[in-house]
């Protein structure tokens, strides 16, 4: 449904254009305006999210009907390439979030990066990164999706490496942005062959052409099948999501807008948006949840043995986005991207508050430095709490609505039995797993006793980086009630239907109980372990040293990775530039002009310079001449 | 047309540059700034007129604009009445148009990185101009006889350019010395112009009608050039052009070559001249062998293939910031050779915007490395470390040219590699997926070493023995900062410079494509 009024949410390309126009004012004015460049990026992300509030209105009286503006980029003959905009349910939802969650994680970051000289080109990045967010969201567009695609892992990249002269954060940053590539060609081939096949670039065109049987059966599975490597890299669904962690050498706060609420969700953004591709090759599917349960299971298991209090949320992270993928592996889209906002909201507010804590302890991560926070800060632990029992699931947090969903979405979908059983199990197992490490960390750091002097005059953080949390951690609270059709404005229906019309969530009383009772437990055998300590900790690490082992090398992926790269890679282009030096040019090369030499030299004993060699060779010549001569 | 454009601007860009050097050598040599002076108006002429010519060239008229012919020889002979069979004729599609913008940029931005040369400045301004004169003479000629002309004039003065003003370099298990790398460029050159002499003489003959002039010989290309003969003359353009473009494996001289000569000569070598190989089997090799092209074309994307993915492994094994970028060079000329053997219109549109593309971005790496090196005195990037802390400008230009090579969208590299993957895509059936696929992946390859090397130069804790360093200063920021402008113009303003190039390659594809069906 394409309706063309003449409103904000026609203007949505502005949103992006005010963070571009903020970028480039910081990068050239911060010569001459150091502090109020902060000023130009704030007010940038303001009135984004104030536009945002215009388009929502907007949309809302349009009867949340899509809109669409496009307009030609290249033109060559027949061949046009258009770039185009649109809002639609799932854009409106994406906006929100990132607007939202950007204009806190700014607000924040003037506080806790005020003493950093690099604190101009932090906040025309952070405008950079915003404005390509953006336009990935508004993108009606596969190619334009691609182009901001790229853009955030651009952003990302200059983020993670923001203390450039770290070769650990170098480091970080170049990795990820290899491993985001590599998904990245998937994403771009598979997106040329839906171009290929259909003409266009357009998602609403493509769908249509799919569904339509526009599109051989081959080139659907081939290229959906590459659409999700491209979201694999960026969400970081094993195995490659050995970037996510590693990007934790950013600051705090970028891990909280970037690595958290908003770029690692494009992966499950884009599988959402092209969902009526996927669920034309149910192969693919499986796939998708497959991979999404995996790394559920995966990185929460890491999760549960890591002692850094960012890599512990950053394996959460990834854990999360398995279970988003997962779902959506079901079709569970509203499940999914319910998920991810909450997500998105609540691990922001775990960053940020991981933040403050790292702030009040002198930049300290190590978990076992710190306990008995919350004493001395109050409103960090407070609302870390809030984010960690409502990642964990527990009613009647925001966190507990988005996971049943998705388990009724499991439970609803129309597969194997057997199959989906298997996957309602261990996904069951999965939230156990999860409650337990958000348990493990919150009472590691905030409860007991201070163990170390750091944490002994740990101090709360000031209003502005408070402020935050709290907004953050009331969102975490209420969000879970938009899942009704509350009587926010006419026409809400609850979330379902705000993403597919006419599309309720609901609740199955039964599945309720079992998740909110292993939730719950995890919480509580968390407490028990870490809080009270009426369990030892180390039985764990006692008992299967060897399991203890592999958790805490992270399943040793990045030494295969490593080793690839140090004994495969990097061996073969070095044998690569040697056979091009030694075979090719030296040889090759050098070696014809070589021979020519040598020749030259052999032939030049025949010229003696004596009358009768030469009278010889004449006489030879000639003979030879007759004796063709007489043979022909 | 606007009224003080100059009459005919053609004849301006190939003489303007020769003849400066009449004016050079009456200047001192004692007075560097006089020449350095000089030799930027020069070029800022040519910049200048180069330029108008790119906003003057009509591409809804299309064609060949621009048109003038000056007779120099009459042939009287067996073939025709011999009259012009020799003679100046100047003319640009919008092919060549591209080409004579990137000259003028490169050139321009060339000069005035060229401002710290101070050994015989005013000779390496002389031959400079002479090469650059030979190089617009290519790109602008109508005429197979000067088009060889100066094809060859422009590879001649690089030899003195290389051996005289050039550096060599010793590593621990081999080295390669200026006079080397001159030496090898020059003979594999003019080794390949062997073959395209050969060919071009074929073609003056076969054609009988009695003149050089490519315009003339294209009217007779079906009747008089047969499928054999064209078949077995492309495949000598394709080799005697291809070693110019880097073809794999003739493409040894190019990295070496790069690596010696001194900063401006890279840029324009790697730049420039690797395009005039492309830009001749496009003018030449498809306009008028058109069913021989069809033939090898094939092949050419085979090897355009070899070339990506080689020159990216190969790139990948080096340790000198050059080399680097010289193996980087091969690999992103076999995307314009890619481009080339697809005959699609979005794949030569993309190869012709990949040869522009990658000539800006090449002459911005250059310039940096060239930055760098002045400063720092060594291009091993085991040497270098933490660069970013004291030159902080110039490792931001560094990774501009690094993530236009990498295909990154928003610069002009994405915009260029998209349409040759599309055009790869769209031809050769299945063969097409599987190479456009690889052509992607070889995107991927580039991201691994470029990303690899500004991490290791430009980041993480930096070394004391670069702690006095300084950051690029004004001028170099004026050359780089143009060439920045250019990426990022053609990276989000694509149409100007597609509807130009549209206007060349249209008639070409529709000629070839007329063929086959």
């Amino acid at each position: 449904m394409i309706t063309l009024l003449n409103t904000t949410a026609e203007y949505a390309w502005a949103l992006p254009c005010f963070n571009v126009l903020a970028f480039i004012l910081s990068i050239f004015l911060h010569r001459y305006i150091t502090k109020k460049t902060i000023v130009i990026s704030l007010g940038a992300i303001g009135l984004s999210f104030v536009w945002f509030m215009l388009i929502l209105i907007d949309f809302i009286s349009g009867g949340m009907d899509t809109i669409l503006v496009d307009f030609d980029w290249i033109r060559i003959g027949d061949w046009v390439i258009t770039w185009g905009f649109s809002v639609d349910r799932i854009s409106i939802v994406m906006l929100g979030l990132i607007t939202l969650v950007s204009l806190l994680v700014q607000a924040y970051s003037v506080e806790y990066m005020s003493g950093d000289s690099g604190i101009s080109w932090y906040f025309g990045l952070q405008s950079f990164f915003v404005a390509a967010m953006l336009l990935l969201v508004i993108a009606d567009n596969l190619l334009l999706l691609y182009f901001a695609w790229e853009l955030v892992g651009l952003g990302s990249y200059l983020l993670i490496g923001f203390w450039y002269d770290r070769s650990s954060a170098a480091e970080a940053a170049k990795k990820a942005f290899i491993t985001t590539r590599i998904g990245d060609v998937g994403l771009l081939i598979g997106i040329i062959l839906l171009f290929k096949a259909t003409g266009t670039f357009h998602i609403s065109s493509i769908i249509h052409a799919a569904t339509n049987g526009g599109i051989g059966e081959g080139t659907i599975l081939l290229s959906s099948l590459l659409l999700f490597i491209g979201a694999m890299g960026k969400s970081a669904q094993f195995p490659l999501h050995v970037w996510l962690p590693d990007a934790m050498e950013g600051p705090t706060p970028v891990s909280a807008l970037i690595h958290a609420a908003t770029m690692v969700a494009a992966g499950v953004y884009l599988v959402s948006r092209m969902m009526p591709l996927f669920e034309l090759v149910p192969a693919v599917l499986i796939v998708i949840s497959s991979i999404g349960l995996f790394t559920f299971v995966f990185a929460g298991s890491i999760a549960m043995v890591m002692t850094d209090i960012k890599r512990i949320l950053a394996y959460s992270t990834i854990s999360h986005l398995g279970l988003m993928i997962l779902v959506l592996g079901f079709g569970g889209v509203a499940a999914g991207l319910l998920h991810l906002v909450v997500h998105g909201i609540s691990k922001a507010l775990l960053f940020l508050g991981a933040g403050s804590v790292m702030h009040g302890m002198e930049e300290e991560t190590r978990c076992e430095k710190m306990g008995g926070l919350l004493r001395k800060m109050p409103f960090t632990g407070v609302t870390f709490l809030i984010g960690a029992l409502s990642l964990s699931g527990i009613v009647p947090l925001s966190g507990f609505f988005s996971k049943d969903e998705i388990l009724v979405a499991i439970l609803g979908a129309e597969v194997n039995e057997y199959w989906k059983i298997t996957f309602l199990i261990a996904t069951l197992g999965g939230v156990l797993l999860s409650s337990l490490y958000m348990a493990r960390l919150y009472f590691l750091v905030f409860t007991g006793e201070a163990r170390s002097e750091q944490a002994d005059n740990a101090h709360e953080s000031s209003l502005l980086i408070t402020g935050p949390l709290v907004i953050l951690a009331l969102i975490a609270v209420l969000f879970g009630a938009l899942v009704f059709p509350v009587p926010l404005w006419d026409g809400y229906a609850g979330f379902g239907d705000l993403i597919h019309q006419g599309h309720h969530l609901h609740f199955v009383i039964w599945l309720t109980f079992i998740s909110l009772f292993l939730a719950i437990a995890g919480f509580a055998l968390g407490w028990l372990m870490y809080g009270n300590e009426k369990i030892s900790k180390m039985w764990f690490s006692k008992k299967i040293p060897w399991v203890y082992r592999l958790l805490c090398q992270k399943y040793y992926v990045d030494e295969v990775y490593q080793w690839a790269i140090n004994r495969i890679v990097l061996p073969f282009a070095r044998m690569v530039a040697q056979f091009d030096r030694v075979i090719i040019n030296d040889t090759g090369i050098d070696g014809s002009g070589m021979s020519v030499i040598f020749s030259a030299v052999k032939i030049r004993v025949i010229q003696t310079g004596r009358l009768y060699n030469y009278g010889l060779g004449m006489a030879l010549g000639g003979l030879l001449l007759i004796i063709v001569w007489w043979w022909l | 047309m606007v009224n003080f454009f100059p009459e005919s601007p053609l004849l301006i860009l190939i003489l303007l540059p020769a003849l400066s050097g009449v004016v050079l050598w009456a200047i001192p040599s004692e007075k560097k700034n006089w020449i350095r002076w000089f030799a930027i108006l020069i070029s800022s002429i040519v910049l200048v007129l180069s330029v108008g010519i790119f906003v003057v060239f009509d591409s809804e008229v299309g064609g060949i604009q621009f048109q003038s012919s000056y007779n120099w020889l009459d042939m009287p002979g067996s073939w025709g009445d011999g009259s012009g069979a020799f003679a100046l004729s100047l003319g640009v599609d919008g092919i060549a148009v591209m080409m004579v913008l990137l000259t003028g940029i490169v050139m321009f931005t060339g000069t005035i990185v060229s401002w710290t040369i101070e050994t015989d400045s005013k000779d390496f301004f002389v031959l400079y101009f002479l090469l650059l004169s030979g190089v617009f003479g290519v790109f602008v000629s109508l005429d197979l006889f000067f088009f060889f002309f100066f094809y060859e004039l422009s590879v001649l003065p690089m030899y003195i350019l290389i051996g005289k003003w050039g550096s060599s370099s010793v590593f621990p298990r081999f080295s390669r010395s200026k006079e080397y790398s001159a030496m090898k460029l020059t003979l594999v050159l003019v080794g390949g112009s062997v073959l395209i002499w050969i060919t071009i003489l074929g073609i003056y003959a076969q054609s009988g009608v009695g003149t050089f002039n490519i315009l003339e010989i294209q009217k007779v290309v079906e009747e008089n050039f047969s499928r054999e003969f064209q078949i077995i003359f492309f495949l000598f353009l394709m080799i005697g052009f291809g070693i110019l473009a880097g073809l794999w494996p003739f493409h040894t001289w190019s990295p070496d070559g790069h690596v010696a000569a001194p900063t401006a000569v890279s840029m324009v070598h790697a730049g420039v001249l690797m395009k005039l190989g492309a830009f001749g089997l496009i003018r030449i090799g498809m306009e008028l062998l058109p069913e021989g092209a069809a033939f090898w074309m094939p092949l050419l994307i085979g090897i355009g293939m070899v070339n990506v993915l080689y020159g990216a492994m190969s790139a990948m094994g080096q340790t000198d910031l050059k080399y680097v970028i010289g193996y980087s060079s091969v690999s992103h000329m076999g995307y314009v050779l890619m481009g080339i053997g697809t005959l699609h219109i979005l794949g030569l549109n993309g190869a012709v915007l990949q040869m522009f593309s990658h000539g800006i971005m090449t002459a911005l790496f250059f310039s940096v490395v060239g930055i760098i090196y002045e400063r720092t005195h060594t291009r091993d990037s085991l040497i270098l470390s933490g660069l970013a802390k004291k030159m902080g400008v110039t490792a931001a230009l560094f990774t501009v040219a690094g993530l236009t090579s990498l295909g990154l969208p928003g610069l002009s590299g994405f915009v260029s590699e998209l349409l040759v993957f599309i055009g790869i895509f769209q031809s050769y059936g299945i063969w097409g997926i599987v190479l456009g696929s690889l052509a992607v992946l070889g995107a991927a390859l580039t991201a691994i070493y470029i990303l690899r090397l500004i991490a290791k130069v430009f980041f993480g804790p930096i070394d004391p023995a670069w702690d006095d360093q300084k950051d690029s200063g004004y001028r170099e920021r004026f050359a780089t900062g143009i060439l920045v402008f250019v990426i990022l113009l053609v990276g989000l303003w694509p149409f100007p410079f597609i509807e130009v190039i549209e206007s060349g390659v249209a008639p070409i594809i529709v000629n070839i494509q007329g063929l086959s069906s």
